[in-house]
């Protein structure tokens, strides 16, 4: 009698632990959606997404077109939107800070940066501190234009591509057939910049804002750069500090993240630093173009650095 | 035969000894519905377990206990058992062979359980929502049916999570967590949880927080800056103990995320062979964690349980036995007092049938008597046990 009671006593504990639901096994990778929806961080992932997907897919690049996706906080409902998404692109490499914040569903996320997460670059930040006794830190970051390494951009693309055939598998051929049509125009871009930065060689560049990172490290270009807003023309301070850094890198070209205000040209122009603008495309081209036609552009402005200024 | 005037003189007898009678049905019906209780509860319990753990193909963590390990990951029981790092549960779906749902079942908010996971975990376990959604974001917390009927809580409003402990001023800091959604009951420990970001749980762990930016404080703030620009805050800068759209920015991790804590991961496997090289990695000498198949852990549990309850009903058996010998002595003794009463019968003129009748219809009505009963609460036991097993296990 003492066992049936020590059972009894048991028993209701072990009942405690159980539940009764019912799921199901294995990992729900592939898309159940005709038409699935997929969200993405930045314009490249998109016009790559776009280029990849055809009309096999709806391609939501839902940032504002007036500012720099880097830094959007999408609102309650934008980041619903997101985890309602049959398929998240993102960037990674810290682009998108908001993204370390969100929940995002891993099983539907796709990081496009991840196969190359030794390629990184560092950004260190100076201000570190500590709390207390606590152990000191700092919140530094990493570089995140990783597109502009167009080597890079393509293994981007590819692990959308691969996502998708992944998840699409009865469409997998037309991914892959579109990747490579995309692979190619990359390619091309690639050895076009690599010819470009031949002719430019290790002449010295300002860059108006750090964005540059990738772009500089894969061409092997010599750039320095200056936290400078194309709308803003650089104040007495902001020239000061260019010149201090002409003493070690004596630039004599600006390169602008967009069209910089004409009396930003002319005070460069004083100094004999010309201006030419290269778009990291990050936000859809305001003139209507896509990212491609904008990265033409922007090695066509860079033929400006080898004919002279 | 005058049935119909036995059949009076021997509710007579019954009612006469209402108690006695009482007792003996109370006797054979518990002795008949103890086993059956006993051997349906473990079904019952069995079946409900076992569903669970095998819709759960792998459950990865520390090295300890197996059976607290499968405990923690699927019924979020045993909240102090060894983590595992995030890290090493991410190697699991590093080269692509399986998917994995981390588990940080660690700390609790009014007495229930707050799970750290992702949102896979809500597709993985089929839940849907009775209102609201999805956390969102950082700070952002969803209710179990259970718990947001108890607390009488719903999207929109708040709950803080319990410090591990009153007094402890260098303990976990309670965190303000906004609810957005009320999951839909399953009867089950998912009624009884409450389910947050991982991150979210870290920042509960006092692993991440946010506060007032470190360049931006008082002056009396600040211990000291050093050559290379790092600052020393003082303990009296306030950090938040709420994640709002306006101070999201400032939460920070202390150290890499990837060496934070789990208690557990559920692991999906593309595949059997998946599963099976998987299964590989964890059979060496001394490996630093362990990866279990939730079916394996019940198999033998409940191995031991049916040992269990083997002894129980047999022990149950012998009772039965017991009760059974009682009732016939009793009936014997009964009608041997009733002797003179059964001769009175026969010299009024009552026929042999008639007797024999008077002298069987004690036992029959208790036998019939404790059948009914017996059947009527096994109905009730097979009707009524999902619901008072979704109240146990919720």
């Amino acid at each position: 009698m003492k066992l049936s009671f020590t059972f009894l006593v048991v028993l209701p504990g072990l009942v405690a632990l159980i539940s009764c639901d019912s799921s199901k096994d294995g990992s729900p990778r592939a898309i159940a959606s005709a038409n699935p929806v997929i969200q993405t961080v930045n314009y490249p992932l998109a016009y790559f997404a776009e280029r990849i997907a055809g009309d096999n897919a709806e391609i939501i690049f839902a940032a504002p077109a007036d500012g720099d996706p880097a830094f959007w906080k999408p609102s309650d409902d934008e980041l619903s939107a997101f985890q309602k998404a049959d398929l998240i692109i993102l960037n990674g490499a810290t682009y998108a800070k908001w993204t370390t914040t969100a929940s995002l569903p891993s099983g539907r996320t796709v990081d496009t940066s991840a196969g190359f997460a030794d390629k990184f670059i560092s950004v260190t930040e100076a201000t570190t501190h500590t709390h207390g006794d606590g152990e000191a830190h700092a919140h530094a970051g990493t570089a995140f234009t990783t597109w502009l390494d167009f080597s890079l951009a393509k293994q981007q693309a590819k692990a959308i591509a691969d996502a998708l055939s992944e998840r699409l598998p009865d469409r997998a051929e037309t991914f892959q057939k579109n990747f490579t049509t995309l692979a190619v125009d990359l390619d091309s871009l690639d050895a076009d910049m690599m010819a470009l930065a031949k002719k430019i060689s290790d002449q010295p560049l300002f860059a108006s804002h750090p964005v540059y990172q990738y772009w500089s490290r894969a061409y092997g270009l010599n750039v320095d750069a200056v936290h400078w807003e194309p709308e803003t023309v650089p104040d007495t301070g902001a020239l000061n500090e260019l010149i201090k850094k002409s003493v070690t890198h004596d630039g004599i070209w600006m390169i602008w993240e967009g069209e910089p205000a004409a009396e930003s040209i002319e005070k460069l122009q004083q100094r004999n630093i010309g201006s030419v603008v290269f778009d990291p495309c990050g936000n859809r081209p305001e003139d209507g173009s896509d990212w491609l036609a904008t990265m033409r552009k922007n090695l066509a402005n860079l033929e400006t650095l080898t004919s002279g200024q | 035969m005058n049935f119909a005037g036995a059949f009076h003189l021997g509710l007579c007898y019954l009612r006469r000894h209402r108690g006695k009678t009482v007792l003996l049905i109370a006797a054979i019906s518990l002795s008949l519905i103890l086993p059956f209780a006993v051997a349906h509860t473990v079904r019952l319990a069995e079946q409900h377990l076992r569903s669970r753990a095998d819709s759960t193909p792998l459950v990865f963590g520390a090295v300890g206990s197996e059976l607290e390990l499968v405990f923690n990951s699927l019924y979020f029981t045993k909240p102090d058992i060894n983590s595992v790092t995030a890290s090493e549960a991410e190697t699991l779906s590093a080269e692509g062979m399986s998917r994995i749902i981390p588990i940080h079942a660690r700390f609790s908010a009014r007495g229930f359980p707050v799970i750290g996971t992702s949102l896979d975990y809500f597709d993985f376990r089929q839940l849907t929502f009775s209102s609201g959604d999805a956390f969102i974001r950082l700070g952002d917390c969803v209710l179990g049916a259970k718990v947001a009927k108890e607390l009488g809580l719903g999207p929109g409003d708040h709950l803080i999570t319990t410090p591990d402990a009153l007094f402890d001023m260098a303990g976990t800091f309670p965190l303000k967590m906004r609810i957005t959604g009320v999951l839909a009951a399953v009867g089950g420990p998912d009624d009884n949880a409450v389910f947050a970001d991982t991150r979210t749980s870290w920042v509960v762990a006092g692993l991440a927080h946010g506060h007032q930016d470190a360049a931006s404080t008082d002056a009396d703030q600040k211990l000291g800056e050093s050559d290379d620009g790092s600052i020393a805050l003082n303990a009296a800068v306030v950090e938040y103990n709420e994640v709002t759209p306006d101070n999201i920015d400032s939460f920070h991790f202390h150290g890499d995320s990837a060496d934070f804590p789990l208690t557990a991961a559920i692991v999906l496997p593309h595949d059997s062979r998946a599963e099976t090289l998987l299964m590989g990695r964890f059979t060496g000498n001394e490996p630093s964690a362990q990866l279990l198949r939730p079916r394996s852990v019940m198999d033998d549990l409940f191995d031991t349980v049916f040992r269990i309850r083997d002894l129980v009903l047999l022990a149950l058996g012998a009772v039965a036995l017991a009760a059974a010998t009682i009732a016939i002595l009793v009936f014997a003794l009964s009608n041997r007092l009733r002797t003179r009463e059964f001769q009175n019968l026969e010299n009024l003129g009552a026929d042999p049938s008639t007797v024999r009748f008077l002298v069987s219809f004690e036992a029959t009505f208790v036998i019939l008597s404790s059948l009914a009963i017996t059947a009527m609460v096994v109905a009730i036991l097979q009707l009524t046990s999902p619901l008072w097993l979704s109240t146990f296990s919720a």
